[in-house]
């Protein structure tokens, strides 16, 4: 991943449906051959952003680059560069997945033998290769979904734009389509996808953008997002057994208070300038020296879930 | 060239739908009863020719440009477009292959009942007059006027209307009533009415396709 070249950069965009304000004033970048994850709740202004970086709506405020060509000016180049899945997609009852690619696929600019060469691999690749000359109307939910998927890929994008691609797929179908996510970006492409399901989010995404009442509350790596969420540093320690000579860990240099959520289960909150490893070094001593067996000891950080749940019902509040 | 490719791609969709089935092979159909029916009631043997030419004109354009309106609704509110929008392709070929596929295929079911005409004539009477030859042809060209600007005005309405009922409504009152516009001369009795009525259609339809083109381009999908 090169992450040192913004490949999307969206400044100070707003969006208006008559009087409800869709998107207001967001911004933020995509690095080249990041895998960015767009998250937010129903209604935030996911969709809208996705559709205004394929050029779906055009009329908005605010700046908007794609490998360095401005929307909605260069939307005919811009178009070259990109695939889409959209949240819905659709297509006419009466063509089959063959049918469907061959004509996205010369839509795109390829001709017919990049077309005949592509989409046996792109089949093969989400697993459909058997289906090829089914008509559309006769696939499933998630079948629909892979074809959605195929059609994207088929001119080799530099930008995938997948607007909740894991939705309808069964768990091993979900897997499979990280792999792939994965896969095309160390190939270079550069993803945006939004996703319901955190852990999704959590297992595939570089980074992550949080969007919440048409406003970005939060954008980062996990680790970034959980710093700043972070106010109370707070290790946890695993007794080997139950002790009731915990209390005495108190005395440990730079912990501020000493809980035993459960037996057996310690945690002790660290001074706000603390230095973490010399602490979590002081407080193994200690334990060593009150004679109790240590199972584990780590840091306590907030899971995405808490992140995600953190920056949302602030925007609710 | 994406008009082409677009145009070839819905031609391949509608020729082989029910509707067109129907319009092919029903449309003879509908006529030779149609005539076999007026001749026991009347008495009088009407021209096979010429009965052909009446079916296709009233049937043939309101199913057309119902059939367009329809499909547009339908497969906007799908979001079957998003995924051709998002490729570097005109707007207005979208919609202009739609109408031509449509209109060719319809133009296609009228020749086709017409010639069916004329064969049942020639079959049943062993002669063909020069008159009923020339009346079909004159009817057959309004037939085609009346159902180009029919399809336009599907096109037209297939584009503003939010839903497919709203759609069909409006296709039914007003669609139809557009698309009697080129039958002007023939009413007023003007000179050369056939050539002023292909002018007028053309004129019409291009007209509508226009405002079509216009009003899809600024839609937001």
């Amino acid at each position: 991943m090169n992450q040192n070249k913004e490949f999307v950069t969206i400044n100070n965009v707003t969006k208006n449906f008559r009087a409800f304000k869709a998107l207001d004033n967001i911004s933020f970048t995509i690095q080249e051959g990041e895998i960015f994850g767009y998250m937010g709740p129903n209604g935030a202004g996911k969709t809208t952003t996705m559709k205004i970086l394929v050029g779906l709506i055009s009329n908005f405020q605010g700046e908007i680059t794609i490998g360095g060509l401005r929307l909605p000016k260069d939307k005919d180049e811009i178009h070259k560069l990109l695939g889409y899945l959209p949240q819905n997609v659709a297509f006419q009852d009466w063509r089959t997945i063959d049918h469907a690619l061959t004509t996205f696929g010369k839509l795109s600019g390829l001709n017919e033998t990049q077309v005949e060469d592509r989409i046996p691999k792109v089949l093969e690749l989400i697993g459909l290769a058997d289906v090829r000359h089914k008509k559309v109307s006769h696939l499933s939910g998630g079948m629909l979904q892979k074809v959605g998927l195929a059609q994207a890929l088929l001119h080799e994008p530099k930008l995938l734009v997948l607007d909740e691609p894991l939705g309808g797929l069964d768990p091993l179908s979900r897997h499979q389509f990280k792999g792939i996510v994965q896969k095309l970006a160390e190939e270079g492409a550069t993803i945006l996808f939004s996703s319901h399901i955190l852990s999704d989010v959590q297992d595939v995404a570089d980074r992550i953008g949080i969007i919440s009442h048409g406003r970005i509350k939060q954008v980062g790596t996990i680790d970034e997002l959980k710093t700043r969420l972070v106010h109370q540093k707070t290790v946890e320690v695993m007794l080997s057994v139950t002790s009731d000579k915990w209390e005495k860990l108190s005395a440990v240099e730079n912990v501020s208070q000493v809980t035993q959520p459960q037996p057996g289960i310690v945690l002790l909150d660290l001074k706000s300038d603390a230095d973490e490893d010399q602490a979590i070094n002081d407080i193994v001593a200690k334990v060593v020296e009150l004679g109790i067996r240590i199972r584990g000891v780590w840091k306590l950080e907030p899971s995405l879930d808490q992140i995600y749940f953190n920056y949302v019902s602030e925007a609710e509040n | 060239m994406k008009l082409g490719l677009l145009f070839k791609d819905e031609l391949h969709g509608f020729y082989k739908s029910k509707v067109m089935i129907f319009l092919w092979i029903g449309l003879p159909v509908i006529a030779l009863l149609f005539r076999f029916i007026s001749g026991a009631s009347t008495g009088q043997e009407i021209p096979f020719t010429l009965v052909s030419s009446i079916v296709v004109s009233s049937i043939g354009g309101t199913l057309a440009s119902v059939m367009l309106a329809v499909f547009l609704i339908n497969e906007t509110n799908r979001h079957v477009y998003d995924l051709f929008l998002i490729r570097p392709i005109r707007r207005r070929d979208i919609i202009l292959s739609k109408f031509l596929s449509v209109y060719c295929c319809v133009a296609i079911a009228s020749f086709i009942a017409v010639l069916a005409g004329i064969v049942v004539d020639f079959a049943t009477t062993g002669t063909l007059s020069s008159t009923v030859l020339t009346d079909a042809g004159q009817s057959l060209a309004n037939s085609l006027s009346m159902i180009a600007v029919s399809c336009a005005a599907g096109v037209i309405i297939g584009i503003v209307s939010p839903s497919v009922l709203v759609g069909a409504i409006l296709v039914i009152y007003g669609g139809n009533q557009i698309s009697v516009i080129p039958l002007v001369p023939t009413l007023l009795n003007l000179p050369e009415p056939t050539i002023l009525t292909i002018v007028i259609a053309g004129v019409v339809a291009a007209s509508l396709l226009a405002g079509a083109v216009a009003l899809f381009n600024k839609k937001q999908f």
